[in-house]
């Protein structure tokens, strides 16, 4: 108990904040007594959606984590980045490029001649969102992955169980609670997310939600908004029963493939790249040819850069307490559950709930750490939940041997649990990262007046029709999203490259 | 070939590069009326400007002139979407935080939203008489107008086989596209519910349902019309002027119908919410012949200062006639989607 007390305060002093928001919510639904009609023939194709969306984010995420943790590959840190950076674009800006590049009339058949079915409706809808949120499986289960003990799957090889077998039933299961955290969130992502069904023409639950908010009616946006937190609430509880066996840290894993099959793979990767990446920067890239090309100030990619990286830390710093504290006991867990509630909230709702209270505090409001804080808040889930997923399978026998052996809780803390889940950590702010590149509602709102982004300036461009415009910005999010990861990845590699020796 | 023929118009109606105003000036050196940019004060200090927007960059062209023109003026500008700028607004008061000088709104109904709240300020009477008659409001100033029209297909349909009257539209057996969940196309639907009232208005609605064609947006209607997919649509006129623009033998008509909602006369538009001469000397700004002929011939929109020519395409604003209807009055949206879900077009 003496313990878990330790780690609840600062866990309940962040998981406070995170609900903050949700309070806010609530009473600018208040203001409005009445409830809106239930929206029952929306509930389908909602459920359809996020459904999918997980599914599809795990099929595509988690053969790209085995493949990125357990095969030495030629750059390996080029490959993670490349595979991680699509969490970088905003699925709107997916959504519309395969829109205007497929189908009858589409990029692709006037310039190819290649007749390809279009994206749009629910399977389109599907396709974009898990194009744009497999990122988190894929990140989330790769430190699962590489936190594992490889000799369990070196004994499985030894008694006979072929790879593929051995991966699916001995790796894998034990790596269920990062996979489950990232399919949560890409369940979160689908379920909150207006531009990619609007563009699509999907009938969701956001839709309404955005109906209502530009009708001016900002209490039943919140009270909708609120509905959905019943959704998302079962999706969270849901994940929470995914659970992992605890193991200790042993050998790792690492396949050395020929060439050939190091292009099979390439193969096999390639249409996830060029659908994600290479279609909206390339389609962007010929209305930029068409266009021609206006001013573009790179002060917009550093801004963006540094705001993301600060929110980053600070996410990383912040969810540290709230994923341990998930370790030691049910009010822990409690702590750790909420703090994803806001991540279902849709991002135009989540930044008026975001001006409200920074508005509590006026000397900060609009002002860059204010636009740090605000990230924060609406990404803290990505770290925590990867973090956790990571720190849950540490054996605590480990932890109650450096204490028997003298050290104090810091010292476990430091030596321990700190460097065991650091790859944890890493993917955390990683995603945090990549998730404020392309954040839109709160920095329009929050962010000091003037100060762009590449994602506000996508957005103007977007806006306004200029979509040749957008070609610049675009490429220099999916650059800097790499380098930036790349920085973030170069502690870990050190770090194997340690333990090795 | 609908995708390419959108990012043609596109082009050629926003990929003008901003100008500085004087240049602009000779070409509407001949209009009768309204203030030149020549004769306005230089604007000295700081300015914030919250711009809400919905469709169209053009504005910022016009931000760029004044600038160019004004070197003491330190202009900050806020993007976002107009009600999320206005739900900002609203916010900042209630904490007593105020960050807006000035919030120039892509439609009505946000403009009523914040003067609702009692924040605008009230502006100078010189000023709200530059506006033509039915323009002038105590707090705040429309810019530019745009119509609601009927754009039709011309090879489908005579003009004279279109109704004058939008009530009469459902028994006309045409094919009818629309986009119910279009901003414009609610307040339209708002002006109908008052002019004509709640009842005539939800039978009106359920009897469109069953001979109309939903659209994910407004340029997507005309769009339709143009292919055929419908006879006639509902849609502000800009849509259908930019589509000629990039193609010009465009199968598609802009008929009006006479003195009801199916011809309301919207308008962008801005409110001051301080008290100060910098403020609406910069409201002046845009007031000039040269903001609004620049908005008029680049973007479609329609001038709303007295004596000023309508945008290309379009005949001229005396010769149409849209109802008399208080504009901030359609900021009342709510009982306008309680009607349109239960008609079931929403």
């Amino acid at each position: 108990m003496n313990r878990s007390s330790g780690i609840y305060l600062p866990a309940a002093c962040v998981a406070g904040m995170a609900v903050l928001p949700i309070g806010v919510l609530v009473w600018l639904a208040g203001s409005e007594a009445r409830f809106a009609a239930s929206h029952l023939d929306l509930l389908a194709t909602t459920l359809l959606l996020m459904g999918g969306t997980a599914l599809g984010s795990v099929l595509v995420g988690v053969p790209l984590a085995l493949l990125t943790a357990f095969v030495r590959l030629p750059w390996p840190r080029l490959w993670l980045v490349l595979l991680a950076a699509p969490l970088a674009l905003p699925s709107y800006v997916g959504a519309f490029t395969l829109y205007a590049a497929t189908g009858p009339g589409g990029e692709f058949a006037s310039l190819l001649g290649i007749a390809t079915p279009a994206v749009v409706g629910l399977p389109g809808g599907i396709l974009v969102m898990t194009l744009y949120t497999y990122p988190f499986v894929l990140l989330g289960t790769r430190a699962a992955l590489l936190g594992q003990d490889a000799n369990l799957l070196m004994a499985a090889r030894t008694l006979g169980m072929p790879l593929l077998e051995s991966l699916v039933r001995v790796a894998l299961p034990r790596a269920a609670n990062g996979i489950a955290a990232g399919a949560l969130l890409a369940s979160l992502y689908a379920l909150s997310d207006f531009g990619t069904p609007a563009i699509l023409n999907i009938d969701t639950f956001t839709r309404v939600i955005y109906v209502e908010y530009n009708a001016f009616g900002l209490s039943q946006a919140a009270l909708l908004s609120l509905q959905l937190l019943a959704l998302v609430g079962l999706v969270v509880f849901l994940e929470s029963r995914v659970t992992s066996t605890r193991e200790q840290p042993g050998a790792s894993v690492l396949f050395h493939p020929g060439g050939g099959v190091v292009s099979l793979v390439a193969l096999a990767v390639a249409p996830v790249v060029v659908l994600a990446l290479v279609v909206p920067l390339g389609i962007f890239c010929l209305w930029l040819w068409r266009e021609g090309q206006a001013d573009f100030e790179l002060v917009h990619a550093w801004q963006s850069a540094y705001a993301s990286l600060l929110a980053a830390g600070v996410a990383a710093v912040f969810a540290l307490p709230v994923a341990f504290a998930a370790r030691v006991g049910l009010a822990g867990r409690l702590m750790e559950r909420v703090t994803f509630l806001g991540y279902g909230v849709p991002g135009i709702v989540m930044g008026t709930a975001l001006v409200y209270l920074g508005l509590q505090v006026p000397v900060l409001y609009q002002s860059l750490g204010m636009l740090v804080l605000a990230y924060v808040l609406r990404f803290l889930p990505l770290a925590v939940g990867t973090i956790r997923s990571s720190a849950e399978v540490l054996d605590d026998r480990l932890v109650g041997a450096a204490r028997l052996l003298g050290a104090g809780p810091g010292e476990v803390f430091r030596r321990i649990s700190l460097p065991l889940t650091s790859r944890g950590i890493v993917a955390g702010a990683a995603l945090v990262f990549l998730e404020a590149m392309r954040e839109l509602p709160a920095t329009l709102l929050l962010a000091p007046t003037g100060f762009e982004t590449l994602a506000t300036y996508l957005w103007r461009v977007y806006e306004a029709g200029l979509f040749g415009r957008a070609a610049i910005p675009g490429l220099l999010l999916i650059a800097l999203s790499m380098v930036g990861l790349a920085l973030m990845f170069s502690g870990e590699a050190r770090e194997a490259q340690g333990e090795r020796v | 070939m609908r995708r390419r023929r959108l990012l043609q118009a596109a082009a050629v109606w926003a990929g003008w590069a901003a100008l500085p105003a004087p240049v602009r000036a000779t070409a509407a050196a001949a209009a009768p009326t309204g203030v030149s940019v020549e004769a306005l004060p230089r604007l000295e200090g700081k300015l914030t400007l919250y711009l809400g927007r919905g469709e169209g960059g053009l504005y910022e062209d016009v931000l760029q002139a004044i600038e160019a023109r004004n070197p003491a003026l330190e202009l900050g500008v806020r993007r976002g979407p107009t009600a999320a700028l206005a739900n900002a607004i609203v916010a900042e008061a209630r904490a007593g935080v105020r960050r807006a000088d000035l919030f120039w709104a892509v439609d009505s109904g946000a403009i009523g939203l914040v003067d609702g709240a009692g924040l605008a300020k009230a502006l100078p009477s010189d000023l709200v008489a530059q506006l033509q008659p039915g323009f002038r409001y105590a707090r705040w100033t429309p810019i530019t107008g745009r119509i609601r029209t009927l754009p039709y297909n011309t090879e489908k349909l005579a003009p004279e086989a279109i109704p004058e009257s939008v009530m009469a539209l459902p028994d006309s057996g045409l094919r009818i596209g629309w986009a119910p969940g279009y901003a414009s196309f609610q307040s339209f639907v708002t002006a109908m519910r008052l002019l004509e009232g709640e009842a005539a208005t939800a039978t009106w609605l359920r009897a469109m349902k069953k001979i109309a064609k939903s659209y994910a947006g407004e340029l997507g209607v005309v769009l339709g019309v143009e292919r055929g997919e419908v006879d006639l649509g509902f849609a502000n006129h800009y849509y259908t002027l930019r589509l000629r623009s990039g193609k010009p033998d465009a199968k598609v008509g802009l008929a009006f119908t006479r003195e009801d909602a199916g011809c309301l006369l919207n308008a962008s538009g801005i409110v001051s919410l301080v008290d100060s001469s910098l403020a609406m000397d910069f409201i002046r700004y845009l007031l000039t012949i040269e903001a609004q002929s620049f908005l008029a011939s680049e973007a479609y929109e329609i001038p709303l200062i007295a004596g000023s020519p309508p945008p290309p395409g379009l005949p001229a604003l005396s010769t149409l006639h849209p109802p008399d209807v208080d504009l901030t009055r359609l900021a009342d949206l709510r009982p306008t989607l309680d009607l349109m879900r239960s008609a079931g077009v929403l």
